[in-house]
């Protein structure tokens, strides 16, 4: 008995004073297990299961394949799902680069024009937001209807101001990618200007008029004053943005929601790929696989992110 | 004074570029709601006469209240619950210290890094895998694919860890001293919780609410697997919808006008303290 009664007041005295916060996040923590972390793990081992409609059944039973999916997405060159995938590595990165390049600079500058006393600023802001109120997918509905060849876009370039000499095809060949960037950029700015501007509001204004007593140009006052106080918001939004951009699917997904929902190499981005080549093909296996490379993809980026940042968000 | 025109050019340009680019296609949307289906597929920009017919036929050509109804009490109970969760963990993360205390916060961060398909294929799988089962071992009619619960359930689980994050913000926000004070009065620490600094957290828990509320409205790649005719959410309806009706663009925006209008007036109730929230992750750290 007296050998039990140490561990037994230790482990009172530790829930004592520690029982209330494990309560707290339990819930919290179970959901993660069984939502997120639990179906990662399972999902990367489903990466090595022959797991299709046949053996949906048989669940983590499904016969063992070993690296037999990867050798089909990296290394068969006949595989037609290899060839998608590859083109929706490319669409999917170039697609995150050129959207938050856009949404950076376009926020940054937005920003600095309304960081003044100006006429109803508080209404400008709100109406500059509201576009990133509209649900994403209504987004993505409402673009792929104005890309049509006969739609409003291609009416306003060629009947009405004559811009082009011809109607084109927005949502065919190369310029799909035009068409998925451009709505993503539309509805995801107004978040980035607004942070920006949150973040202009907390620089001290006393460094403005010292540096513009010392002569300094509004370039020099915007890259030795604003710029090294926007860095670490800049690496937080660019952040949310290569999250939101390399999993991005509403958009795509819903402008090209007719026929067989393909929209081609320019504007299937991974995970609108992997989501029509894994429950429209019922290869469970074979998607677990290139989802788990699609993971790896993104962690990789955020290791260059945070390689790029680190003395930033030390700095904080 | 050279820079200040300047600056009222870049003012006054930004003006013109709100009204007449950004804001466009919203204008665009609801204008085609209101055209006859000849106006919409013919790239009209105003129609004739406003066709508010279509405000009715929404309703009877798509179930269109049905899958409304579907959002709604998906998105309402998931609203419930994942405040209710990530509130807890919140607070423990701004106020508590705990061993494990950093671990939680980062694993809470790293599921923002799983890509949403790596982890439905598992579920959909797993939902199926414990339906069987259930039905086997037990006698029982278990349904995750296809139920209200099993999508609610998900949902929750799915927003909880950014909740976790933005409520965490919002309670460190609050001074420490009034807990403080609270428990020399003799209260317990939970009783300071829940009768001194709730209270005060309640804009920032309306909205955290408003944006889960939000997320959840338009989540569409869980729903279109998790969800069958009966239980489809607006988005999965309108898809289908136009997967069958390629015409119908007037119906299709009207749809997505209504699909907006909640989200919006949302939106406008909580809009400072929602920025304020999202943006404080970004700006304080």
């Amino acid at each position: 008995m007296g050998g039990l009664e140490a561990p037994l007041l230790l482990m009172r005295t530790f829930w004592r004073k520690y029982g209330l916060a494990y309560l707290f996040i339990a819930p919290a923590f179970l959901g993660m297990l069984l939502v997120h972390y639990g179906p990662m793990v399972q999902g990367v081992y489903m990466g090595f299961l022959d797991l299709r409609l046949q053996t949906l059944r048989l669940y983590l039973q499904a016969p063992f394949v070993g690296l037999e999916n990867y050798r089909e997405i990296l290394l068969n060159p006949e595989s037609t799902f290899r060839a998608g995938f590859l083109y929706a590595v490319r669409t999917t990165l170039l697609y995150a680069l050129v959207v938050n390049t856009l949404n950076l600079s376009l926020g940054l500058l937005v920003a600095h024009l309304l960081n003044r006393p100006l006429f109803l600023r508080g209404l400008w802001r709100s109406l500059i937001l509201l576009p990133w109120v509209v649900p994403s997918y209504v987004v993505g509905l409402l673009w792929g209807f104005m890309w049509l060849k006969e739609g409003v876009i291609n009416h306003l370039l060629v009947d009405v101001l004559g811009l082009l000499p011809q109607k084109p095809h927005w949502l065919i060949g190369p310029l799909t990618f035009v068409a998925i960037v451009l709505p993503t950029v539309w509805r995801s700015w107004p978040f980035v200007m607004v942070t920006y501007l949150a973040a202009l509001q907390t620089v001290p204004q006393e460094l403005y008029e010292a540096a513009k007593v010392d002569g300094a140009t509004p370039w020099q006052r915007f890259r030795f004053v604003t710029w090294p106080m926007l860095r670490p918001v800049t690496a937080v939004l660019l952040l949310y943005g290569l999250l939101g951009t390399m999993y991005s699917f509403n958009i795509v997904y819903m402008m090209f929601g007719h026929g067989a929902g393909y929209p081609g190499e320019w504007g299937d981005l991974l995970m609108t790929n992997l989501f029509r080549n894994t429950f429209g093909m019922w290869n469970f296996g074979l998607g677990a696989a290139a989802s788990t490379l699609y993971m790896l993809l993104s962690l990789g980026l955020i290791l260059f992110w945070y390689r790029v940042f680190r003395e930033d968000l030390r700095a904080r | 004074m050279r820079e200040e025109r300047w600056l009222k050019w870049g003012a006054g340009f930004l003006l013109f570029f709100v009204l007449a680019f950004h804001l466009f296609p919203i204008f665009w949307m609801v204008n085609t709601s209101l055209m006859t289906q000849l106006e919409a597929a013919t790239g009209s920009l105003f129609p004739k006469a406003p066709q508010w017919g279509n405000y009715l036929d929404i309703w009877r050509v798509l179930p269109f209240f049905h899958y409304l109804k579907n959002s709604f009490l998906v998105c309402s109970l998931t609203t419930a619950f994942a405040l209710a969760v990530a509130t807890f963990a919140g607070y423990a993360l701004a106020r508590f210290r705990f061993p494990g205390a950093e671990l939680f916060a980062g694993s809470v961060l790293v599921t923002q890094v799983i890509p949403g398909i790596l982890f439905l294929i598992p579920i959909y799988i797993m939902y199926i895998y414990v339906q069987n089962w259930a039905r086997s071992a037990l006698g029982l009619e278990v349904r995750l694919v296809g139920s209200y619960g099993g999508l609610v359930f998900t949902y929750t689980a799915f927003f909880v860890p950014l909740s976790i994050w933005i409520l965490r913000g919002f309670f460190a926000s609050i001074p420490k001293e009034l807990e403080e004070a609270a428990m020399v009065d003799g209260a317990t620490p939970f009783q300071a919780f829940y009768r001194v600094i709730l209270p005060l957290a309640l804009p920032g828990l309306a909205a955290t609410a408003v944006y889960i509320f939000l997320t959840a409205w338009d989540e569409l790649l869980f729903a279109q697997v998790l969800t069958t005719e009966a239980t489809a959410t607006v988005p999965v309806g309108i898809r289908n919808f136009v997967g069958n009706y390629q015409n119908r663009y007037d119906l299709v925006m009207a749809a997505a006008t209504v699909a907006t209008l909640p989200v919006l007036v949302l939106f406008f109730f909580v809009q400072r303290q929602l920025i304020q929230g999202l943006t404080a992750g970004a700006v304080k750290g």
